[in-house]
């Protein structure tokens, strides 16, 4: 990652122009042409630096019910358990952390209904219980950019 | 808030893979047969309304140089949540600030996320916010491995 890179990545990660040609008006800003600014972010996005380009909708806004929710899986069940939650589309996010419990995922569903439906199937296919339902109560921070450091 | 059909078709334009071309808002507007002005003219919207949070790139924290991402967890000691949660959410290494009930065993509600470079760093973090806040009692829980990491797909 070059100084060009950084100076892109902290750009449009949360000033994407809306644009007929965005990355014409990023290039013009660092002072590369519209088609190297292209071609920088498609190698960004190719080396896993970028993970996606794109809108973030808000979920509440949507009519949606977001939660994370948790739950204790022994070692030998974790690839087993990981295995049934990644086939939600629902669950966004699943990671095995330390300590107790170890399994922390994110669902995201347009009823509680559904959520309390992926849960009970979850706990039911798996073999784990009890899952944790921790819907948020307060939000005080989302925020997704991060400002990438250097010369 | 509802959608009508036409802001249902977009926001279903809008989740596709379009942004690594020259003019993706020409693309949408194509799909959609609209004129590409209405489309930029709705995105912004949206964006106003703020039924999209964000528009742009997400990073991989791990590979964009952030190697140690760990979700600390505080318990708040009775403490004033809106206060204390000000404190956590103005920390520009603090991405996500939460509170969440506590559950069984379980007395940490209010859950930050954290992105540093090393775990020196990670720990100078901690001890900032700590001394901010006033908390002491926390846990780390650091990342052990990435199962699943992606975007929900609305009216997929």
């Amino acid at each position: 990652m070059d100084s060009i890179d950084r100076e892109i990545l902290n750009i449009i990660q949360s000033d994407f122009p809306i644009s007929p040609e965005p990355y014409a008006e990023v290039g013009a800003r660092v002072g590369i042409s519209g088609e190297d600014t292209l071609k920088k972010v498609r190698v960004l996005l190719a080396d896993g630096i970028i993970r996606k380009v794109g809108p973030f909708f808000d979920a509440a806004k949507m009519g949606h019910k977001s939660t994370l929710c948790s739950v204790q899986v022994p070692d030998e069940k974790v690839q087993l358990v990981a295995d049934i939650i990644s086939g939600y589309p629902e669950i966004t996010h699943n990671y095995l952390r330390e300590g107790r419990p170890n399994l922390w995922f994110t669902v995201i569903a347009p009823t509680e209904e559904r959520i309390a439906e992926i849960l009970s199937e979850i706990s039911e296919k798996g073999g784990v219980a009890p899952i944790y339902n921790l819907p948020a109560k307060r939000m005080f921070k989302v925020k997704v950019d991060l400002k990438i450091m250097g010369s | 808030m509802e959608f009508d059909t036409k802001n249902i078709a977009l926001i279903k334009a809008l989740q596709k893979d379009v942004y690594l071309e020259a003019e993706p808002f020409q693309k949408i507007a194509d799909s959609l047969g609209l004129p590409l002005s209405e489309v930029i003219e709705k995105v912004k919207e949206l964006k106003g309304l703020g039924v999209i949070r964000r528009f742009g790139a997400a990073l991989t924290p791990a590979k964009a140089g952030f190697k140690t991402n760990a979700m600390i967890v505080w318990d708040l000691e009775g403490k004033e949540e809106d206060k204390i949660g000000e404190i956590m959410a103005s920390h520009p290494r603090v991405s996500h600030c939460y509170i969440r009930p506590p559950f069984e065993g379980f007395t940490y509600s209010l859950y930050t996320m954290t992105h540093s470079n090393s775990d020196e760093e990670l720990q100078d973090i901690i001890k900032e916010l700590s001394e901010k806040s006033g908390l002491t009692r926390y846990r780390i829980l650091r990342t052990v491995k990435e199962l699943k990491k992606t975007s929900p797909v609305y009216f997929g």
